[in-house]
């Protein structure tokens, strides 16, 4: 009855001449899917990048790339993801993933392969480009978001400025 | 008059959009406790440590020049160096001496972080961009690198 009634809800409004926009005072449920903001749609670009660089430091631990302390690494970039999810809370329907690739998808992958794709061999030097490239896109980023958020990003981009120094920069 | 060496908790605070020039004072008063504090860390070191602080507090002082510079831009007046700084521990020899060194560049990172929250781009970009050399430096005095270098999180 409840669900009948609620299916019905439009076309009764359209024989009263009533909009929904008249009854509700907040967000019109009829309208669609509200559009998600730029802090949100930042978001997500940069949770589906932090998780690219995750695969990246997962592949160069599993393939014993020898540097000191890569797994230290790799555990504070699961701490950037966890921190950067956390902060992420998208309306119902809604997917968590980026609509779009990692933008600095050049670093992990050669030209030929998708992007975001993880190469066979994982170097020194590709950590060291995806950490560069990491830094650069947050602090391009963070200038057109909320000040929490931009300092979050702030902070994860000096990380990884740190992280480049300890692969030897 | 004497300060605790120690800049603001609130610079690294995630806070809603400040003014420009109290985030900049904060740095500068930041950037001048490192320089009083390097001097009394390079004491108790030697050979490539003493050099290392040396190039630091070099570094230090180039920012306090940018700072202050930047803040007489804005029309105000630079906040003025101390003339001593009450340490936040003793420092004996050289581990406590990193360790104080390290402490210092923690502190500015926290101090530019707080310019990120402003809402000047320029400024924004400038203070992230800031934070990620004391960072560095933080890192190299403790030995270990951190998460969320400047915020007030675990890790």
């Amino acid at each position: 009855m409840l669900a009948a009634s609620a299916a019905a809800l439009p076309a009764l409004l359209a024989t009263t001449g009533c909009r929904s926009s008249d009854l509700f005072a907040g967000p019109d449920p009829l309208a669609g899917r509200p559009a998600l903001s730029h802090d949100v749609i930042t978001l997500q670009a940069v949770i589906a990048a932090e998780q690219a660089m995750i695969k990246l430091y997962q592949a160069a631990v599993d393939g014993r790339l020898g540097v000191d302390d890569l797994a230290g690494l790799l555990a504070e970039h699961r701490q950037h993801l966890g921190r950067l999810q956390a902060r992420l809370v998208l309306p119902p329907g809604f997917s968590a993933a980026s609509p779009s690739a990692p933008p600095f998808a050049s670093p992990f992958a050669s030209p030929s392969a998708s992007p975001g794709a993880v190469p066979a061999r994982v170097t020194i030097a590709r950590l060291r480009a995806a950490e560069q490239a990491s830094a650069a896109d947050l602090l391009r980023r963070l200038v057109t978001v909320q000040p929490a958020l931009a300092q979050l990003f702030a902070s994860i981009a000096a990380s990884d400025a740190t992280h480049l120094a300890a692969l030897g920069g | 008059m004497t300060r605790v060496m120690a800049t603001s908790a609130a610079a690294g605070r995630a806070v809603p959009a400040v003014r420009a020039v109290p985030a900049l004072q904060a740095a500068l008063a930041a950037e001048d406790a490192a320089i009083f504090g390097y001097g009394v860390a390079g004491a108790h070191l030697s050979g490539s440590r003493k050099s290392a602080a040396e190039q630091h507090w070099t570094v230090h002082n180039e920012a306090r020049d940018t700072l202050t510079a930047m803040i007489s831009a804005l029309g105000a007046t630079p906040v003025a160096a101390q003339a001593f700084y009450r340490l936040p521990f003793e420092v004996t020899d050289a581990a406590s001496a990193a360790k104080l060194a390290a402490y210092l560049e923690e502190g500015v990172t926290r101090a530019y972080l707080g310019l990120v929250a402003v809402s000047d781009r320029r400024l924004r970009a400038f203070g992230a961009l800031a934070m990620q050399g004391p960072a560095e430096r933080a890192a190299f005095w403790r030995g270990t690198t951190q998460a969320f270098p400047g915020l007030d999180v675990p890790g």
